[in-house]
Order: C-alpha cells, then structure tokens, then sequence
C-alpha cells in the first residue's frame, strides 16, 4: 500500500515540476529556485516518502558526478595561477563573513562551518546559464567570474567532505580534524593515483558496444565509490566527484555525460522538491528577517570582492562590477551543504529552514540583478563620478 | 596577420579574440553545445555592440565562404603572391595507405606536417572542410593545402605514392 501510495505522490510531484518548470522557463527564472518552491506547496499534500529520500541521495550523488565529469581538469591546469588567486580573493571576502554570521546567530563551530560555505558558494548552474542567455560570455569579466566559480566548486566539494567526515566524527578536535584531513587526502590520492596509472586499463574496461551493459557500469562506478566514500565515513558526494573526475579523461566522456544526464536530471529534481517539502512552515517567519539580512550583507561582500578582483586584474570599473554582481545567486552547492549533516532541530534558526529562505531569495534576486546590472552600473559610476568631482580625491 | 587569443571559458566553452585592423575586436566563442557566437566590440568598449548565434553547421557553411571555398574574388597582387606560396595537392588514398581507415584527428596531420585537409572527394560526394572525426577512406580523394614544404613533409610522412597532377599551377 505505502509503495503504490509514494509512487502516486511521486508522479504527483512530477507533474508539478513539469508545470512550475514551463512557466519558470517562459519567465526565465532559475529552475532550482522553482523547484524547491514546489516542495514547499507539496507538503501540505503529501509526506516525503522514502522513495523520495531515496531518489533525492541518488540525485546529490549523480550531481557530483556529472560536475566531476564534466569538470575542465585540462582548464584548471592552463589557468591555475589566475583560477586560484580571483578564488582566494573571493574566499577572503566571503568565506569569513559565513562564519561571523554563524556565530551571532548561536551556532556552535560545525554549524557555522557549514553556513559560511553556504553562503560563500555561489551557484555556477545558475550564473553559467546566465552568462549565455544574457550573451555575455565574451565580455572580458566572464572569465574572472568563471574562474572564481571553478575554485568555489573545487573548494566546496573538499569542503564538503571534510565538514561530513567531522561531523561523522562528532566534533571538531586536533585529532578529529587530522584524522578527517587523512582520509580525505588517502581517499583523493587513490583516485589520482588511479587515474594517472590505470588510464589505459580504464578506457579498456569502459569500451562497451552494449548500451544497457554500458549504463550498469558506469551506475556501479559511480555508486560503488559513493558507498566507498561512506563507508570509510565520508561524504559519498565526495565518491561521486572523484569518480566523475575519473571517468572524465577517458574517450567515452561524452558518452557517459549523455548516459548518465537524464538519471541525474531526474533525481536533482526530486532532491530540491524534497529538500523544499523539508523546510518547515512553521520556522519560517522568523527566517525571513535573518535571511534578508544574510542576503544583503552577502551580496554586498559578494560584489566589493568581484570589483576587488576585476582592479587587480585591470578590468575597467563597469566590467568589475558586472563580476561582482555576477556572484550573487546562490543555489544547488549551498542546498547540499545544507542537507549535508543532520543536525540538532533545538537550534533557534534551523539551518536547512534559513539556507531554503537564502537560496530562494538569492537564486531569483540575483538573477533578476544580473540582468538588470547595467542601470545599476550605470547610477553607480555617474555617483561616483560626481562625488570624484566634488571632492577632487583622484580615487 | 594578427594574433589571435584563445582563452577557456570553464563549463561555457573557448573564447577566441581577434583584433581589427580597425581597432574593433572580434570575438568568437565556440560552446561545449557545438553552438558558435559571434560577438563585435566596438575600439574600447568591453560590451559587445552585436551578438551573432550560428548552429555547428551554420557555422561551417560561413566559414566555408568567409575562406573563399565557394566564391573566390579577383586577387591583388598580394593575394597572388601568397597564392604562390600556397599548393593544394590532389591526393587518392590508396587501399593500403597509412591515411586509411582513420580520423582526421587521430593523424595528427597539422602538427606532425603543418598541412591540412580541405576537402575529401567521396565518389559522387564532395566534403570541404571535413569534421576532425571525420573517418578518410579508401578510394578517396583528398585535397590538402599548405606550403610546399609542408606538403612534402606530409608526402613522406605519410608515404603518398599516387598524388594526382593538379591543374592548378
């Protein structure tokens, strides 16, 4: 009975996703936002199933994978001094303000961890998608913004392993931090290892004509270092990136990506309506002020860091503010972050409640500013201009 | 001739920038979607003042015209001498030849030799500017351009015994 009743639901909540994705799309507003929107109205109708939960970890999972697959080592090799400095800038400016945030509002070191990555990260999906429907990927902040991306998401998904291996471990001590760094680096260097020895033997085991033989095994690679990853105690996230990075050397790359694409669209679907109908209703009056206030202080640190990074690199004054503005969404990291640990429901602002009401609003905001950036600019440089003027301070 | 910059664009695709004599750039960003965009920014300006979206096979047929495949106009003289400089070379691909059976890409031939395939002639078809995964079969015929250094080394690379008398020349 509760196996038909949940797949019922399921198609229910299909069904609705289909629908509030069109209109978004006609809008063009970020399908993840819609989705965890979706949630939240499921909720009243029906509970998260375990089917549900199940698809949304299937859904993480194949996420990680397909950014490790699809992850330019090659770009990340060429580019490495300027992807890692616009990135540290970036870090500097924002990934310190998560972890005062977290304090004022009585979170203990883990959960502060966690809201600083939440809010630092910025959602390469949404701003990605941005710069080409906007046409902006040849105006010359984009590759800046572009680079701080490719750092976040490499910082996030270590990030991520790390916070759910401390977590697992209870809490954070010198040993737990180093036995935590220890499994992390055992377990990255095993893959590495891997794929710098094992190329060839790879790309030979992965050569099937059979489509159905090719699917299963490249679901067992995945899924197996998943479980890998969670049975030593850390994130299976961390699993699936690295066997995405794996597989993304080899010559079936694209066959793979077109392979495991449509499972992976369909269970990240699920994983925001789920992680939507977890947020609660009740809570989330009180979030909204704190969120507003997150949102703004975030997007200002956001944006200074940006025009910080375009006057390093010689940007004019309009494209380093067109980068910093580029940085505000928030959206699929800062949700799995967010459903990374489970945590004390006691705390007086729940972490998954005010991460849904952040990412929400950012998420739409901050396309909605990307869009509408150049008025912006525009008031902003003219002020400036004039206060130049006024008071003659060459800045 | 003027540089032209290539820059990756991580999860979009590769940006290429070609500078005008006029002073405008161009800008050409080819997408991982094999979606090209074609982009002008005026002298100074860092926003573009025209976007221009081609299909993969859009892209091809204007680059086709834009290389003078189709239509070519009366030359100067400087057009002349390059010309001069430039030999296309008819080769027929033999049934044991090192070239068949394989893809373009996989040969390697502008790196190891410098010159390039244009065209290959199928029978009845004709393909100008064959894809990199293009596989080069038996029988064809294919049209190479380059120096005549270039067209030498890729001679003795790839050992061409029959090469077809151009009537070019």
């Amino acid at each position: 009975m509760i196996v038909n009743e949940s797949v019922l639901s399921l198609g229910i909540s299909l069904l609705a996703l289909f629908i509030a994705g069109l209109l978004a799309t006609k809008v063009n507003q970020s399908l993840t936002a819609v989705f965890i929107v979706v949630g939240m109205i499921l909720q009243n109708f029906f509970p998260v199933t375990i089917i549900t939960e199940f698809i949304a970890m299937l859904g993480i999972i194949f996420m990680l994978f397909m950014f490790g697959l699809e992850f330019s080592v090659g770009s990340l090799v060429n580019n490495q001094r300027k992807i890692f400095f616009s990135g540290i800038y970036d870090l500097i400016f924002n990934f310190p303000l998560g972890l005062l945030i977290g304090w004022l509002l009585g979170y203990d070191l883990i959960q502060s961890l966690l809201l600083a990555g939440i809010i630092y990260v910025t959602s390469s999906v949404i701003v990605a998608k941005s710069i080409i429907d906007l046409k902006r990927s040849a105006n010359p902040e984009t590759e800046y913004v572009l680079n701080v991306l490719i750092f976040e998401d490499m910082f996030i998904a270590t990030f991520l392993a790390f916070i759910v291996g401390i977590s697992n471990y209870g809490q954070i001590d010198a040993k737990g931090i180093f036995i935590v760094i220890l499994k992390t680096s055992a377990f990255f260097a095993f893959f590495v290892v891997l794929a710098k020895t094992s190329k060839k033997f790879i790309n030979k085991i992965i050569d099937i004509e059979h489509t159905e033989l090719f699917v299963i095994l490249i679901l067992s690679i995945i899924v197996l270092s998943a479980g890998a990853a969670s049975y030593v105690g850390l994130s299976e996230t961390i699993g699936a990136f690295l066997a995405g990075l794996l597989l993304s050397e080899t010559k079936q790359r694209h066959r793979i990506s077109e392979a495991i694409k449509p499972f992976q669209q369909f269970s990240t679907a699920i994983f925001f309506v789920a992680f939507g109908m977890s947020i609660d209703y009740k809570h989330i009056g009180g979030m909204i002020p704190v969120g507003i206030f997150i949102f703004i202080i975030s997007s200002f640190s956001k944006v200074y860091g940006g025009y910080f990074i375009g006057g390093k690199y010689a940007l004019s004054k309009r494209a380093g503010l067109r980068l910093g503005l580029s940085l505000i969404p928030r959206g699929e990291f800062s949700i799995i972050l967010a459903g990374a640990i489970s945590m004390n429901p006691s705390v007086p602002y729940p972490i998954k409640s005010l991460t849904g009401v952040y990412v929400l609003m950012s998420a739409i905001i901050g396309s909605i500013i990307m869009k509408e950036s150049d008025w912006f600019i525009k008031w902003f440089i003219e002020r400036k201009d004039t206060a130049v003027k006024q008071t003659k301070d060459p800045l | 001739m003027s540089e032209i910059k290539e820059c990756d664009l991580p999860g979009i695709g590769k940006k290429f920038t070609l500078a005008l004599d006029s002073g405008d750039k161009l800008v050409v960003v080819i997408q991982f979607s094999g979606e090209r965009e074609v982009f002008k920014f005026m002298k100074g300006s860092d926003e573009p003042s025209s976007v221009t979206t081609l299909t993969d096979e859009e892209a091809r047929q204007i680059g086709a015209i834009l290389s003078g495949t189709y239509f070519q106009p009366v030359l100067g003289d400087e057009q002349k001498l390059m010309m001069k400089n430039v030999t296309m070379e008819w080769i027929k691909i033999t049934d044991d030849s090192t070239l068949a059976n394989k893809k373009i890409e996989e040969l390697g031939i502008r790196k190891m030799t410098g010159a390039s395939i244009t065209t290959i002639i199928r029978g009845e078809t004709v393909i100008p500017n064959p894809r990199a995964g293009e596989i080069i079969k038996p029988q064809d015929t294919i049209i190479i351009i380059g120096n005549n250094d270039q067209i030498n080394k890729f001679i003795s690379t790839f050992e061409i015994k029959q090469r077809i008398e151009n009537d070019r020349q």
